[in-house]
């Protein structure tokens, strides 16, 4: 027996076997529900309104949930009721589906340019002599000895015939000659780079002989659908081994439809790309190349690899690409710092500064990296997901229709969206804007409580802040707080000293300084010393292609990172506990 | 008059989180002739409570209520000695016996930490085995100790089934019916709870206080 659904808003109708778990059948109709908190019934991110059919009674705990998110007794969350008959539900505005932002890349940072796979066009003439092929083109070439497929020496004289008087050789690294095209085809030589994130994806078409980046996208990563952070993706794993395949396929099918995105949009083929680099972190990585997770999951973290040999497409699972085109993944640091930082750190010009300086990854886990002279560690924090607006009542990511600024005007607030579309809920850096100002205002405390008589924080009409949300926003703010804080204190400095602060991470240069300063989540120094790196990874992901000299300093800078463990530090807690107020540095 | 308004400032005291005062609080109780006993449960047990009521209500956050559990500490600290030295009460003081940590594989313990320290503040006995602790650790302890609680912590969803492990070994043991076992962290939920045969939930530490005196059939 079938049922049949409809969602509102867009009238989406999906017919789903009966006793079909509602987060399952949205799933189907490409609604994913945002199961945050992985099904468990308490985010309440997936709460629906039924409209029309049988109202199910309330699983346990779950009235008392919906109540405390202010929602109707119409009100069911998806990931707890099953299809029982034919249904009309409505799912909220932010959970509709909007474009991703694309990160903006930070400034330029002159990284040597020396791209991993250049072309060259050589006469296609035989030579005179008995010279063997591939000799003859290695002496054309200049080259005292090339690695060569098979398959490039079986298609040779097939080249040749279409060559005019020149052929193309296509050469990785000066080691590898991974493929002959005839004629002359030296101005078409690309890679794609990819930065691996646990919301999001993103991807950019790199010129490799220009080193231009041609146009770049970002989507949502479907493993999204499956759980919020990492440790519930590890956690599906553990669950169900298969599960490992279905997260595998999920992100690997994303980054399929980012690349022909990109590729298209830059007017390039699948086979005139002969390099990928791809940066994520430490769990995008391994579940990206099916390699276990278990040992992540459970004390003391350790991950399957730091670093990764050349990988080939199909290995990766990339077949898009040139069947030889070599596949680099950038080299974790430690368990919860990945490669999305160690490129990072190289693609910003963090390595190259004397400090003291701070690098700071803000999102759900955050990375903090310290250089102080030759000094050089990391740590993670679990900041939570509050940046990105899923553990906060009216909280969505920076996509289109988010609050992603607020500003005084005169005794109200002014406010800007993502694609000036109309405002449906509020992201990360709106978040910040509208803490600070309610600081500012009195309207809350610096020990968050609320002080207006409602307990709540309105913005609009429908969007309010209320003492739980800011509540999560404490722990966000105190965790990354920590963090430096800690940093700082195991080298003995102080926050004063700090030359520069460099700020990856989704935010972009959206965060307000200011803001972030006043509520304690960045250091109080002149503001002149942030710099806004936008996607680093991305950019990370780019120089792993661009600049060889670039990707051995990923490499070394991966290896010469000390990693400082926060939980272990003397004083862990009480520092901890102590950032949770909202004050600025002293 | 200078005793109830002595009492009323052992309360302040907690409520606004100030160890030093309520340490001096308690001296000056003693001075005075008052019993230790008295003290605690009309001076300070007061401003405890009352600290968990404004962090139910939403204005007290973990800061605040980390500093009304360090007054608490504070005061107990001069009065324990007392009340030991005069024998009075002396046994029936503590409310129960709980014996807390945070699961094998994981090593997250503030919250077990908050838990351990606001239990103690009101009066339970608490034995905080720290964090990456095995099933066997547990139980040793818990018998050792004679405990009426097992509290089990954890933070990630990855160990929550290190709390299903704790309890299918303890009833292999035979020892099921010995303890009452709690379990909390920021994963867990009364569902799971239930699924797992635990005998209660709690979501934080106040809530975790409520639910040790309800399972003793006190006040909560």
């Amino acid at each position: 027996m079938s049922v049949l659904i409809v969602i509102k808003p867009s009238g989406t109708k999906i017919r789903v076997r009966e006793k079909t778990l509602l987060s399952d059948a949205l799933n189907k109709a490409g609604l994913s529900p945002g199961l945050y908190c992985q099904g468990r019934g308490v985010c309440g991110k997936c709460a629906v309104e039924i409209l029309e059919g049988k109202l199910p009674n309330y699983a346990s705990g779950e009235k008392e949930l919906l109540g405390r998110l202010g929602l109707s007794d119409r009100h069911r969350l998806a990931c707890r009721h099953v299809a029982e008959s034919d249904l009309c539900l409505r799912i909220p505005e932010s959970a509709l589906p909007g474009r991703i932002s694309v990160v903006e890349f930070g400034p330029e940072v002159a990284l040597p340019f020396e791209p991993t796979v250049k072309k060259y066009a050589v006469s296609a003439a035989r030579s005179e002599d008995d010279v063997s092929e591939t000799d003859n083109l290695f002496r054309r070439l200049g080259a005292a000895s090339l690695r060569v497929p098979l398959d490039v020496l079986r298609k040779g004289p097939a080249v040749r015939k279409r060559s005019g008087d020149l052929l193309t050789a296509v050469v990785a690294e000066e080691r590898d000659l991974i493929d002959i095209e005839p004629g002359d085809t030296t101005g078409r030589v690309f890679g794609l780079a990819f930065d691996v994130g646990t919301t999001t994806l993103a991807a950019a078409a790199v010129d490799l002989a220009t080193g231009r980046v041609l146009s770049r996208n970002a989507c949502l990563n479907g493993q999204t659908a499956y759980g919020a952070d990492v440790i519930s993706r590890i956690n599906l794993v553990l669950e169900k081994p298969g599960r490992a395949e279905t997260l595998r396929k999920a992100v690997l099918s994303d980054l399929a439809g980012l690349a022909e995105t990109v590729m298209s949009s830059a007017g390039i083929a699948g086979t005139e790309v002969y390099a990928a680099g791809i940066a994520g972190n430490t769990v995008m990585s391994h579940l990206l190349l099916g390699l276990p997770v278990e040992s992540l999951a459970v004390a003391p973290f350790a991950s399957t690899f730091t670093s990764l040999p050349v990988l080939s497409p199909s290995e990766a699972g990339l077949r898009f690409l040139h069947p030889e085109a070599p596949v680099y993944i950038a080299p974790n640091i430690r368990s919860f710092i990945g490669g999305d930082t160690s490129a990072g750190l190289v693609a910003s010009g963090f390595v190259r500064l004397k400090g003291p300086a701070l690098y700071i990854d803000l999102g759900t886990n955050g990375e903090i990296v310290l250089k102080s002279g030759r000094d050089f560690a990391a740590t993670s924090t679990a900041a939570g997901p509050a940046f990105e607006g899923m553990n906060i009542s009216c909280g969505m990511l920076a996509r289109t229709g988010a609050i992603c600024r607020v500003e005084p005007e005169g005794d109200a607030f002014r406010y800007l969206t993502v694609d000036d579309a109309p405002a449906r809920g509020l992201c990360g850096t709106g978040l910040i804007d509208m803490a600070a100002l309610s600081l500012e205002r009195g309207l809350m405390a610096p020990t968050g409580a609320i002080a207006t008589a409602k307990k709540t924080l309105p913005l609009i009409r429908g969007l309010s802040l209320n003492q739980k949300d800011i509540r999560e926003l404490q722990l966000a703010v105190g965790a990354l707080r920590t963090g430096m804080r800690m940093m700082l204190d195991a080298h003995g400095l102080r926050s004063r000293e700090l030359k520069a602060i460099f700020v990856a991470g989704a935010f972009g240069s959206r965060l307000s300084i200011d803001n972030s300063v006043a509520l304690g989540l960045l250091p109080d120094i002149p503001a002149s010393r942030f710099r806004f790196l936008g996607n680093a990874s991305l950019s990370g992901a780019v120089a792993l292609l661009l600049s060889v000299p670039a990707r051995r300093a990923i490499e070394e800078t991966a290896r010469a990172v000390r990693h400082l463990s926060l939980a272990s530090q003397p004083g862990f807690q009480d520092v901890y506990i102590s950032s949770l107020k909202f004050k600025k540095w002293s | 008059m200078e005793r109830d308004e002595l009492l009323s400032k052992m309360t302040d005291a907690v409520i606004n989180g100030l160890p030093a005062d309520a340490g001096e609080l308690a001296r000056r109780g003693l001075r005075l002739g008052l019993e230790p006993t008295d003290i605690i449960d009309r001076g300070f047990v007061p401003g405890i409570r009352r600290a968990g009521e404004l962090w139910e209500s939403g204005d007290y956050f973990l800061p605040e209520l980390v500093s009304s559990a360090e007054a608490m500490k504070a005061a107990m600290a001069v009065l324990q000695p007392e009340i030991e030295k005069s024998g009075s009460r002396n046994e029936g003081r503590s409310l129960a016996r709980v014996v807390i940590g945070t699961v094998e594989g994981d090593i997250h313990d503030i919250g077990k930490n908050l838990v351990a320290a606001l239990l103690s503040a009101n009066g339970f006995e608490v034995h905080d085995l720290g964090a990456n602790v095995s099933p066997e650790r547990f139980l040793d302890k818990a018998l050792e100790v004679d405990a009426d609680f097992i509290g089990l912590s954890t933070l990630l969803t990855t160990t929550m089934l290190s709390q299903r492990r704790f309890l299918e070994r303890l009833k292999e043991t035979g020892h099921r019916s010995r303890f009452k076992v709690l379990v909390g962290g920021a994963p867990v939920t009364g569902q799971w709870a239930a699924d797992i045969g635990a005998d209660g939930f709690a979501e934080n530490a106040v809530a975790a206080v409520g639910l040790c005196r309800k399972l003793l059939g006190e006040r909560p």
